[in-house]
């Protein structure tokens, strides 16, 4: 008796049963699957089985004995039937024998469920209609979906859907190039993200090939791209998904000399490097280009997401971390190990910050940096001010910080500057804004508008004093005031606290 | 270029209007020969519905064929 077997002649259910069981077998369980006489709508006559047989019987024996194993059968069989059957018939039988009832139940399903998936048998179903077909074969055999035409536009519905993007949202996309430095782990959510916005021209930039250790993080690879350029490899991809959009690739390794040309001409520039150098190289090439750049790392579980926007006179990389040789501090994916989706996760975040940078939505990060932590879920948004005495670059592009001229009403500069500088700070809004919000320098004076303009203090002519607000719209009226009664020594820091990066 | 047979079973057994066949292809693997002879013989299933078998036993769709190799294309089964 083989575990199991083709029939060409009718099964005897009670002659297959027979052998099956001992003195030791509580429970016998039997299945038999039948011909219908209707099936999916359409009156069935007859039916005919055929069988890919050689592997089928391996297959079913690995079934049988699968199921044996996993559910602590004492013995089963099962025996299909080949050939022609009529409306009635038994097809196929399966009989277990176990100490147990629930044991002989679950094999037996589990028996039958993976015949029915897994051996090559097939049927042919005959109708009284006169005609025939196989069964799962003919309603496959229509391709599922004609492919779209070489020419068809893509299909952004559902995103212009969205009453923030539109028509017009999508044009300024089109009309959009944003550089991808790195094509890893981060730089493949990166462009994928892209390319399906419909970003119109999206350069990439990697020196690498694709390694066969790259691929459980990095889906625009496939297996046979292993040793290609990933510039090119990603680039062919991108543009067979959507052939709408324009890809730059540049097989390069980002330098000192190469880093301005590799970003040259693109309005936003996204950093998916895995080193702190590169990462350095593209924070000071934006801060001259005077472009946005949306960096972000991974280390194992976590990631950290920032957006450096020189052109809205932010924070850089530089005022968080002063040090620029810090490579080999905190280790690489090679040597710290990484999960695919942590870079999937990081770099989708780096896509949503560069579509909201394209699109004007709200919420962009800017001067703080984003932690995720993907174990516990854990996500802050911490403040990454710009720090007066960066050495780096956003130095060169900051505002002067030079002193208040006598005749200026509005100065501007950072609040730790104007403590250096001698003035004496004085925080003119509502005590319940000074709460929410306290002013990141010491020393401050804290006296409400009202206070100050009935003359509350006594403002010695000897000292200079800076008026700060939220906005800089009181101060500044203020310090107007003031200086109507005769106190040329009144400054307004000028868009109060709300333009300070500290 | 490799000597492999085909055996057709089912579905493909009516399509193909033969139980085996026996050629030289250029195919490097057995989705390339599906490619080739779903051409040929005008099998529209799509690939990703079907599995391959490689000498009875059931192979990865990208793996080398080689000289005396026997294929069966498999359709959806519908036992029981």
């Amino acid at each position: 008796m083989r575990a199991f077997e083709f029939a060409l002649d009718p099964i005897d259910p009670a002659r297959l049963a027979a052998p099956l069981g001992s003195a030791a077998a509580g429970g016998f369980a039997a299945f038999e699957g039948r011909v219908r006489d209707v099936n999916d709508g359409r009156a069935v006559t007859g039916l005919d089985y055929e069988a890919f047989e050689e592997l089928a019987l391996a297959e079913g024996e690995r079934i049988v004995g699968e199921a044996m194993r996993r559910h602590g059968a004492l013995q089963a069989r099962c025996v299909h039937r080949l050939g022609r059957l009529a409306v009635g018939d038994v097809a196929v039988w399966v009989g277990v024998a176990a100490v147990h009832r629930g044991e002989a139940f679950a094999a037996c399903r589990e028996i039958i469920d993976e015949i029915k998936h897994r051996v090559p048998i097939w049927k042919k179903e005959h109708y009284a209609a006169g005609d025939s077909g196989w069964v799962n074969c003919e309603h496959c055999a229509m391709p599922a979906r004609e492919p779209a035409a070489a020419d068809a536009p893509f299909d952004y519905s559902r995103q212009t859907a969205l009453p923030e993007i539109g028509a017009a949202g999508q044009e300024r996309l089109a009309r959009a190039s944003v550089v991808v430095i790195g094509a890893g782990g981060l730089g493949c959510a990166v462009l994928a993200g892209l390319a399906g916005a419909g970003v119109g021209t999206i350069g990439i930039v990697d020196h690498d090939v694709v390694d066969a250790t790259n691929l459980h993080r990095q889906p625009l690879y496939a297996m046979v791209d292993v040793g290609r350029p990933k510039a090119e490899a990603a680039a062919e991809r991108l543009s067979a998904y959507n052939p709408s959009i324009r890809l730059q690739p540049r097989v390069l390794r980002l330098d000192a000399a190469t880093a301005d040309s590799a970003i040259a001409g693109f309005d936003v520039v996204v950093d998916c490097s895995d080193n702190f150098s590169t990462k350095f190289l593209v924070n000071d090439a934006a801060m001259r280009a005077n472009v946005p750049a949306v960096l972000a790392s991974v280390y194992q579980y976590e990631g950290q997401l920032q957006v450096v926007r020189p052109d809205a006179g932010g924070s850089c990389l530089r005022c968080q971390w002063p040090d620029a040789t810090r490579d080999g501090l905190t280790g690489n994916c090679r040597q710290s190990g990484v999960l695919g989706p942590v870079p999937a996760v990081l770099g989708s975040l780096q896509a949503m910050e560069v579509l909201k940078l394209l699109l004007d939505l709200p919420g962009q990060l800017r001067d703080e940096l984003l932690l995720i932590d993907l174990l516990d879920h854990g996500q802050r948004r911490v403040g990454a001010p710009r720090d007066p005495a960066c050495a780096g670059s956003c130095r060169r592009i900051a505002v002067p910080q030079r002193s208040a001229a006598a005749e200026d009403l509005d100065v501007e500069m950072s609040l730790a500057a104007a403590a250096r500088e001698g003035f004496r700070i004085i925080d003119i809004r509502e005590p319940y804004e000074c709460a929410d919000q306290p002013l990141p320098v010491t020393g401050q004076l804290a006296l409400p508008l009202g206070q100050l303009l009935e003359g509350e203090l006594t403002l010695e002519p000897g000292l200079r004093y800076l008026l700060v607000c939220a906005h800089g719209v009181r101060s500044r009226a203020a310090a107007e005031i003031l200086r109507a009664r005769g106190r040329g020594n009144v400054w307004s820091l000028r868009g109060g606290l709300a333009a300070r990066g500290d | 270029m490799p000597r492999v047979s085909l055996r057709y079973y089912a579905f493909f057994r009516e399509r193909a209007g033969r139980q085996a066949e026996t050629l030289e292809t250029g195919a490097q693997t057995p989705a390339e020969l599906y490619r080739e002879l779903a051409a040929r013989h005008g099998f529209a299933l799509p690939q990703n519905q079907l599995k391959v078998a490689v000498n009875a036993a059931f192979a990865d769709w990208n793996r080398a064929l080689a000289d005396g190799d026997e294929i069966v294309f498999i359709p959806p089964v519908a036992g029981g």
